[in-house]
Parts: C-alpha cells; sequence; structure tokens
C-alpha cells in the first residue's frame, strides 16, 4: 500500500472532522489545566486543514503542501497550539521531495523529520504532560514498525491514545498548567489528547478508502 | 452561567476590539489589514525600532502602548492566545527602518515558540533584529532560573525605556543592553481575588473561594501557589513588598521604580490605597521612589487583584522613562 493523495486528503479530512467534534471536550481538558480555549485552536486549525485540503489541487506536491499547510497553521492564534501543529506539518514536508505516494520508508522518513522539527523549537519529552506524550510515541511506532503501512498507523494511533491516557500521572513541566504543579496530577493534557484525535481520526479517514 | 458583557459575537472579540482601538485612537496608530497596530509616525522614524506581540484580552496592553515613544508595532494573537510567527515575520520587515529592530516577547509557552520560530525566519534573511525576553514573576521560580519565571506587566516599563533609549539614536545592540539591563533589574508579583474569565467560552479560567485571595497568580489565573485568606490592603502590600524587595536584593539607599497595575476588577480606589502603603513602607526603609504608575495595565477579563512591579532605577534608565512618548494609554 501506498498512501496517495487521495488517502492523504480523506485520512486528513476524517482527522479534522473528529478534532472538531471533539472541540468542547479538548476546552474542558484544557479549563482544568490551562485557560479553556484549547478546542477553540483546536477547531480552528481543523478548519484550516479542511479549507486546504479541498483547494488541493493534484498537481500540487506533497512537500509543498504540507509546508503550506504548516505555515497556514501557524498563523491561527492560539498559543502555543499553532506554532507546535504548524511545525509538525512543515516537518513532515521537510522530509520529502517530489514524492507524491507515500511508501512505508517515506512515512517513516517525514514522520522522524517532523518530530525533530518539532523537537528544534520544544524541549518537552515524554512525562512532561504535553502533546509530545501522544506524539513522541506514535512516531517512534511508526518508526519501529515492520508492519504494513494501514498496521503501522493504527497502532500509531493506538499507542499515541495510551499515551494521552498516560498523561494523569504527570505533573506538567511546560505550559500554563506547569504553574499548578502537583494539582497537574490526575487530569490529561489537551494538547496530548488532541494529537491522538489525529491520528484516529487519519487512520478511519484512510480506512473509508481502502 | 450566562456571560453578562458587553460583546457582539465571541467569535469577533479580537477584531472589534482592535479596531475600536485604532479609531479611537486614529491620530497616533493605525490597524493594518493583516491586524497589526502600528505606530502612525513609524514611516519617519530613522531609529532602532521595537517590535512586540501577544494575547489580546489585556488590555490596554499590549497594543494600547504603540506609538511614537514605546512600541512601533505590536502583533496581537487572539484572545490571551499568542499570534503565529507569520503575521511577526510581517511586522518585523515593516517596523526595520535600517537600524535594526528590538523583539520584545513575554516569557509564555505560545509567545515564545512563536518568537523563536520568527527569530529564525528573519535571522534566515540576515536582519538586524535581537530579541528580549521578559521574565520578571518572581512567583514561580528562583531568580536564577529565569526561564521559567513568567512575563507579567514589566513588559511595558521596559517598552517605554527600550522606546527612549532608541529616541536618542542608540543603536540596536546599545537599545537592547538597556532593556536588558532594565529586565534584569526588575521584579513583579501578582495577587488575585477573583480569577478571570474567558470571553470566548464564557468559562471562569481559575476559582478562588469568597474569602480568599492567591499571591503569585499569573497572568491568567494560572497558579502560583500562595493561597491566603484576604487580607488588607496594606498587609498585602508587605506581603508582597517583602518578597519582591528580597527577591531583587533592595537595598537601603537604592532607587526604584514601582508600578501598581490593576487586573480589570479591581478599583482605583483599592490599587491607590496598595501603593500608599507600598510607597511609605519603601520610604521608612530608606528606599527612595523614582517613578511611579497605578493604573490599569495589563488586565485579563474581570479578574479582581493587582500586581506590583518594582525596578532598581539608575539616572539614564530614568531619563529613558522621562521620555515624551504619544500612545493611547501612555503619554509623556
Amino acid at each position: 500500500m501506498k498512501l496517495t493523495i487521495i488517502d492523504w486528503k480523506n485520512g486528513l479530512k476524517s482527522s479534522a472532522k473528529i478534532l472538531k467534534e471533539n472541540n468542547e471536550m479538548l476546552s474542558e481538558l484544557d479549563s482544568v489545566t490551562g485557560d479553556g480555549d484549547h478546542g477553540v485552536t483546536i477547531h480552528k486549525i481543523a478548519e484550516v486543514i479542511e479549507t486546504a485540503v479541498e483547494k488541493w489541487e493534484n498537481d500540487i506536491l506533497l512537500k509543498n503542501f504540507f509546508d503550506d499547510l504548516g505555515w497556514k497553521i501557524m498563523g491561527v492564534s492560539g498559543g502555543s497550539a499553532g506554532p507546535l501543529w504548524g511545525t509538525i506539518f512543515t516537518g513532515l514536508a521537510d522530509g520529502l521531495e517530489d514524492e507524491q505516494e507515500v511508501d512505508k520508508d517515506i512515512l517513516k522518513k517525514i514522520f522522524s523529520s517532523s518530530m525533530d522539527a518539532l523537537k528544534g523549537i520544544s524541549n518537552a519529552k515524554v512525562g512532561d504532560k504535553t502533546m509530545m506524550d501522544a506524539f513522541i510515541p506514535a512516531v517512534e511506532e511508526i518508526k519501529n514498525s515492520n508492519k504494513n503501512m494501514q498496521e503501522m498507523l493504527k497502532d500509531a494511533a493506538k499507542v499515541a491514545k495510551e499515551g494521552a491516557e498516560n498523561t494523569v500521572n504527570f505533573i506538567a513541566k511546560f505550559g500554563r498548567a506547569k504553574n499548578l504543579k502537583e494539582k497537574s496530577l490526575g487530569h490529561k493534557d489537551p494538547g496530548a489528547v488532541s494529537i491522538s484525535l489525529f491520528f484516529e481520526g487519519f487512520v478511519k479517514g484512510i480506512e473509508k478508502n481502502s | 452561567m450566562k456571560m453578562k458583557k458587553f460583546i457582539n459575537s465571541p467569535k469577533n472579540l479580537t477584531q472589534e476590539l482592535l479596531e475600536g482601538l485604532a479609531l479611537s485612537n486614529g491620530d497616533t496608530i493605525e490597524l493594518t489589514e493583516n491586524n497589526l497596530i502600528v505606530n502612525k509616525k513609524l514611516k519617519d522614524a530613522d531609529r532602532v525600532t521595537i517590535v512586540t506581540l501577544g494575547g489580546t484580552g489585556h488590555e490596554p496592553a499590549i497594543s494600547g502602548f504603540v506609538g511614537d515613544g514605546m512600541v512601533d508595532i505590536s502583533v496581537p494573537g487572539d484572545i490571551c492566545a499568542a499570534p503565529g510567527p507569520q503575521r511577526c515575520i510581517e511586522a518585523i520587515k515593516m517596523a526595520d527602518k535600517g537600524k535594526g529592530v528590538l523583539f520584545v516577547v513575554l516569557n509564555h509557552a505560545g509567545d515564545m515558540l512563536t518568537g523563536n520560530l520568527t527569530m529564525k525566519a528573519v535571522q534566515k534573511e540576515g536582519m538586524n533584529v535581537i530579541k528580549v525576553v521578559t521574565q520578571e514573576d518572581i512567583s514561580n521560580a528562583p531568580r536564577e532560573r529565569g526561564e521559567d519565571r513568567r512575563g507579567l506587566v514589566g513588559c511595558v516599563p521596559l517598552y517605554k525605556i527600550a522606546g527612549g533609549a532608541a529616541a536618542e539614536g542608540k543603536s540596536l545592540e546599545e537599545v537592547a543592553q538597556i532593556a536588558q539591563k532594565f529586565s534584569d533589574n526588575m521584579a513583579t508579583l501578582a495577587v488575585a481575588a477573583r480569577g478571570a474569565t474567558h470571553p470566548a467560552t464564557g468559562n471562569m479560567i481559575s476559582t478562588l473561594d469568597e474569602d480568599e485571595m492567591e499571591v503569585g497568580m499569573g497572568q491568567h489565573g494560572e497558579g502560583g501557589g500562595g493561597r491566603m485568606k484576604m487580607k488588607t490592603a496594606d498587609e498585602t502590600a508587605v506581603i508582597m513588598m517583602d518578597a519582591l524587595l528580597n527577591d531583587l536584593n533592595v537595598k537601603t539607599g537604592e532607587k526604584l521604580m514601582v508600578m501598581i497595575n490593576g487586573s480589570g476588577a479591581t478599583t482605583l480606589m483599592e490599587q491607590l490605597i496598595v501603593y500608599r502603603k507600598c510607597h511609605k513602607y519603601l520610604e521608612e526603609k530608606g528606599i527612595e521612589v523614582v517613578a511611579s504608575v497605578v493604573d490599569e495595565i495589563l488586565t485579563v477579563q474581570e479578574a479582581a487583584g493587582f500586581q506590583i512591579c518594582i525596578a532598581r532605577m539608575d539616572d539614564e534608565l530614568l531619563r529613558y522613562w522621562n521620555a515624551p512618548c504619544k500612545t493611547p494609554y501612555f503619554i509623556r
């Protein structure tokens, strides 16, 4: 299997949908540890993704699409989520040249470059109660998997979800939540949850097509 | 509970407040198409210019301090949220008059991410930009861990001082050095009696019991530790001033700036009563107050409380502080 532009479109559309559907839940999670608007920002990011997918002509290179999308997301005014989510996509573009289809090896490469880009702007590690708690294990899963691409992505979504669930056990080290110190225990990090929803939505989107 | 607020649609809050600010100060500032607030005299500026960024909902900060002698361009984000890097890059390009740009960033996660991405991009293009970070909140980390300290109201006097230095024709390196010196010599502490609400969602950002206050509250109501029973103005002033003087290691004979910044729902009467005690308390300790402000500078929706910002001053800093400026909410 290769991920064609049609797959990317379906995957991203489905991710955007699930993120929008969960925006209120994300804001509620954020109101415990932050200022309660993560869902508002994620809703905006999802709309940017949807619009970009709709306008995606097939002759636009995947690399350019991801790069444009990343910069558009960075333009969403929403605190940390805009720059971080934007960097995920510009980071995916970093690993591409002129490929229009993504096979297993390229998928590993682009998620590695995406994680590198993210690590270039954030020092958050697994256990710091941030989006990295979902993103890093998902990317590690992709990088280390020998399964077919669909299984690989499914596993990535699964570990992202586990990573997000695990954040209840962590004390926040970044963002506004870190000021709560041990009071942040027992609550899920909204950033990790939105990343896990992204993977979950993407897997659903490409399954429909295959 | 439904919000009781004079707004139209939560979606248009930022746009409408920026339009209101620009329309009510048409002689001083303008609002560009990409929502930058720009000093109207920027086009004639032959000096170092100053760009800053930050969320809205904190009025008059930050855009209310754009104008000659303070900030040249502010890049406002949405309510309590950092803007993205593109508009900061555009702002820096627009601001640069050939003498370089001072880029002031408050230490909050989103602002810093945007600030770092912006710096990467402008440096790649070979532009002459120096970033100064304000991180003067003493409540959540010791002084040596400045990177863990939040930027509170201290950014505003820093804009004023950097603006004064830029107006004197100092080089970018000099302006940045002066701004950094001021930054290193200031300290802020906040107290809250009631948390803020988020004007887009209507939810409380944080809650405090009726008879409680919290010393060390951050700008958005994120906690800082020191919850205690409500105290009088004088008691609160002394608790906070002791912590600030201790943090900055202020000695008898030194000169200070003292700023009381109301959070939005605490009256000017209360702020003045607090200031009175701060001033007298410093006098008793033989510390001279050479500059002072009591006002709403950096607020947050419905929050009751205030910040006290002190800064160690010398003749040079005081000269920049007293230099002329004309912005919507600060005029000298």
